[in-house]
């Protein structure tokens, strides 16, 4: 049974601490999330295990940490079902050669680099127990990810969501984002299978399956019993709210059972769900609320718990994270700039897509939170992936201010014609919160 | 992007033969057969020490060792086969008889055993009437979920 007074206590504390750093945050015109996503860190050994070591231990004993981390993991579940239901595959579609070719290169650039960073760490900070393919995959996954979701807050904030900037990029991270978990996935497979009975081709078969019914089969459905219903009432009842979570749990139980992580159930049944705009903003309205300023902190201070820079010792292992942070920059900002830059796009939005690609986020720590569930990657490569991804996350505002001022793009008509009226993915306009 | 799916490959491959230190992280068990006569004056610290697993964290060569259910924990290293790890003194830890609490811990891995083992010695600092414990330890199994 878990210890109700210090799990409440560490709630309130997360929240606390979380609101407060956010707050700060914003008034360096950072995204709340990196305020909070520091909040995490500060909570954990890095910092008050660090200066409090008993008030630590107090407050988050090793015997309460798995009340937390489930907690955390409903939060997370419910995000990446958001995060699918904000991508609409069938309007990248309508995005042309820039888009097309940015994305594969804001792709390939940084997994690519980051194999080549992974001959050099492996023998360094990995073991016998990971294959090198698996920790190379790894890396490359980690880094070609984009954080969706924060890319999307910060457009909306400075109105470039319909820019030609803003929907190359939104359209890009979506394409980085769905490869990204598709590479995850198949490492994770790759991985439990060596410890499982069950054949690995036995287990991508049944996967396979699985999408197969979920994209031809349940979309259907979903049209009839969610956007149907929505169009015909305007709003869903309590019960198909509560059908739609039992929807989004039972996805994550099946991709779990099925050898892959409970998460992508939840973004496969997100990104199948209906993408009326209305729809959309309707349900995130319904999620966003209670995920955003109760369940994701949590998962950031679980995060906070597990990351140790106190692992990061020494000037070697400040270089191999240096390293590590310099790869991740130039494979992702210099890959997207130099694509968006070839298809025709100037030398100032093209560097503001890749700055824009560059963030990472919240999505990072959900496949680092992974990587180490699995064991893919080490408590210390850990830590310094997880300062990769701050580092980047927060180095985007100010980049983009000096790069892509708003004065500049106002300025500058928008060259490529007419533009959607809405994004071509992501949450429809509105003060969209999971950022 | 048809060459860097090359260049992938080629490191795929050039990567294989790579070799990484040998994995030790997790929870070892301390055999408990282990004859503690030969400790002397220290064998009821040493005893209660192994009594609860040794805990490895590995990054690498570089890893975090906690005994004593976790109230001894230290940074160790790993150098092909042989683990050492320096506790410091806790300050209470000792006893009159015992030196000043602080250990060390110096074990040779056995990779080839499944699961694997370590044999070593546990020593108490500042004793030298004290003969170091002599210990062997089995690798627990990892949950299925998740390996580390």
């Amino acid at each position: 049974m878990p210890n109700l007074f210090i799990l409440v206590l560490q709630v309130a504390v997360v929240l606390t601490a979380c609101r407060l750093t956010g707050a700060l945050f914003r008034k360096f015109q950072q995204p709340r999330v990196v305020g909070e996503m520091f909040a995490g860190i500060m909570l954990g050994p890095s910092l008050l295990g660090w200066i409090a070591p008993h008030f630590s231990a107090y407050l988050f004993p090793a015997s309460s940490l798995g009340f937390l981390n489930a907690l955390s993991q409903i939060g997370v579940i419910i995000f990446m079902f958001l995060v699918g239901l904000g991508i609409n595959p069938k309007e990248l579609q309508k995005e042309g050669h820039a888009a097309v070719l940015s994305s594969h290169v804001s792709i390939t650039a940084p997994f690519v680099l980051a194999a080549f960073l992974a001959l050099y760490l492996y023998p360094r900070l990995s073991d016998d127990s990971v294959a090198f393919s698996s920790f190379a995959l790894f890396m490359g996954a980690a880094m070609s990810i984009t954080a969706f979701p924060v890319l999307a807050r910060i457009l909306q904030e400075r109105k470039m969501m319909h820019s030609r900037l803003g929907t190359v990029a939104i359209a890009c991270a979506a394409v980085d984002d769905v490869t990204g978990w598709i590479i995850l996935a198949y490492i994770v497979v790759l991985i439990r299978a060596a410890h499982s009975p069950t054949s690995i081709w036995v287990t991508l078969g049944g996967i396979v399956v699985f999408a197969v019914i979920m994209i031809y089969g349940v979309q259907r459905l979903l049209q009839h019993i969610f956007l149907h219903a929505y169009e015909r009432w305007g709003h869903l009842s309590e019960n198909r709210m509560a059908f739609m979570i039992l929807l989004v749990l039972a996805s994550s139980l099946l991709t779990e059972s099925l050898g892959i992580h409970l998460l992508f159930g939840a973004f496969l049944m997100g990104a199948i769900m209906p993408k009326e705009p209305k729809f959309v903003r309707y349900v995130l309205d319904r999620f966003e609320t209670i995920t955003v300023t109760l369940l994701l902190p949590l998962f950031f201070a679980f995060t906070g718990l597990r990351t140790n820079i106190g692992l990061v010792k020494g000037p070697t292992m400040w270089m191999y994270c240096g390293l590590i942070i310099l790869v991740a920059t130039v494979g992702k900002l210099g890959g997207s700039t130099i694509a968006a830059r070839v298809t025709g796009m100037p030398w100032r939005e093209s560097a503001g897509l890749g700055i824009l690609m560059n963030a990472r986020g919240l999505m990072e720590l959900v496949i680092l939170d992974v990587g180490l569930d699995i064991g893919v990657i080490s408590p210390a490569l850990f830590s310094m992936m997880v300062m990769m991804a701050l580092v980047t996350t927060f180095m985007t505002t100010p980049a983009l201010n000096v790069i892509c001022p708003k004065a500049l793009l106002e300025a500058a008509p928008d060259k490529a014609g007419a533009r959607p009226s809405s994004p071509p993915v992501g949450p429809p306009e509105g003060e969209s919160q999971v950022a | 992007v048809g060459l860097p799916l090359l260049g992938l490959v080629a490191v795929l491959k050039s990567g294989r033969g790579l070799a990484a230190p040998y994995s030790v992280d997790g929870a070892w068990k301390i055999d408990s057969s282990v004859d503690r006569s030969s400790a002397s004056a220290c064998g009821n610290l040493l005893s209660s020490i192994t009594s609860a697993p040794l805990s490895i964290s590995q990054s690498g060569k570089t890893l975090v060792v906690t005994l004593s259910g976790g109230t001894k924990t230290t940074a160790g290293t790993l150098e092909g086969k042989a683990l050492k790890a320096q506790f410091v003194a806790a300050g209470n830890s000792g006893t009159a008889d015992c030196g000043d609490g602080g250990l060390t811990l110096t074990a040779t891995l056995d990779p080839q055993a499944e699961p694997r083992v370590l044999r070593g010695t546990l020593a108490v600092a500042g004793c030298a009437s004290c003969v170091p414990l002599e210990f062997r330890a089995v690798r627990q199994p990892k949950s299925p979920g998740g390996t580390r």
